[in-house]
């Protein structure tokens, strides 16, 4: 059996946002961003420790009543910091998740008629990250899994540690 | 151990040739595009896309002639077997191939054993790589 391409229906096309962490490229399905954004509004997070918070979540943000965690993609795909290369500059606001992640730019929507099965020689935590492979003429692009940024469990840490440290604030 | 003789593809890394079995082996290609990606996956390059396929490539150069192993020319493309599906992979060798027929010879255990044989051609004496345990030994998951 030859290397797999995601089943998809007759006539499938997804619609995707491309966008760029620490020099590489990625996609997201756009049926699971709700808005984009620039940083204005980001507060920062520090849980400590005790809480075993994802270490990646760094700032939280407030839309429309909501508390929303925000994912630093680069940490998130273990990546070094920008330091020269451009940093973050927008924030990509998940629907049905109190999830926001943290990418240097969203670069355009595209549609994919195909989505490539990662190869099952990738072994590790990207299996988890991405839902598959897109390919842009011979450009490779990976779709990230949006549900992989935080767990129902990191949710419920992050919220935890939000509560106690603004009852902290409060003291 | 009696060997039947088998056919090879005997592939260069720097100064040194290895030789993997002529089954899984499907093409030698030009150098292509190596394109990368975040992944945690040990001795993977990233990987490239051919005739509307995407081939993982792995740096096995690495374990066998270690750290200062040349780069790659040419891509060796050979099939792995996974429990679902069998899927090709790319191997950077750093020059021309060749297809030998030899009877391979078991010396013991005094090779490392990803080595599941070895082909005297000449006055060279060729190891015969077994991919899988060698990239198990980087990647034991």
């Amino acid at each position: 059996m030859r290397q797999k391409q995601i089943a998809a229906p007759p006539g499938f096309r997804e619609a995707i946002i491309a966008f760029s962490v620490a020099g590489f490229n990625f996609a997201i399905s756009a049926a699971a961003v709700s808005e984009i954004r620039g940083l204005e509004g980001l507060q920062s997070f520090a849980p400590g420790g005790e809480y075993d918070c994802p270490d990646s979540v760094r700032y939280t943000m407030h839309r429309n009543g909501a508390r929303y965690f925000v994912v630093d993609a680069a940490r998130q795909f273990h990546l070094p910091p920008s330091g020269a290369k451009p940093q973050p500059s927008r924030v990509m606001i998940l629907r049905l998740a109190a999830t926001a992640v943290l990418v240097d730019s969203t670069d355009r929507m595209a549609e994919i008629s195909v989505l490539h099965a990662l190869p099952q020689a990738f072994s590790g935590e990207e299996r988890k990250w991405y839902r598959g492979l897109a390919m842009f003429g011979d450009d490779v692009v990976p779709v990230v899994n949006h549900l992989s940024f935080l767990s129902g469990s990191n949710l419920a840490a992050l919220r935890s540690a939000a509560l106690q440290l603004r009852g902290v604030a409060a003291v | 151990m009696i060997a039947e003789p088998g056919s090879f593809v005997l592939f260069p890394l720097g100064e040194k040739r290895f030789a993997l079995p002529a089954e899984i082996v499907t093409e030698l290609a030009r150098p292509g595009r190596l394109q990368s990606f975040p992944h945690r996956t040990p001795l993977m390059l990233g990987v490239l896309a051919r005739r509307g396929r995407i081939v993982p490539v792995f740096d096995i150069a690495r374990i066998l002639v270690g750290p200062d192993a040349p780069s790659g020319r040419f891509y060796l493309i050979a099939n792995r077997q996974f429990e679902t599906c069998r899927e090709s992979t790319a191997i950077p060798v750093t020059g021309e191939c060749a297809l030998a027929s030899c009877v391979p010879d078991f010396p013991g255990s005094e090779l490392p054993e990803y080595v599941t044989g070895v082909l005297s051609v000449g006055t060279e004496t060729i190891e015969v790589v077994d991919i899988e345990r060698l990239i198990a030994l980087e990647d034991p998951a």
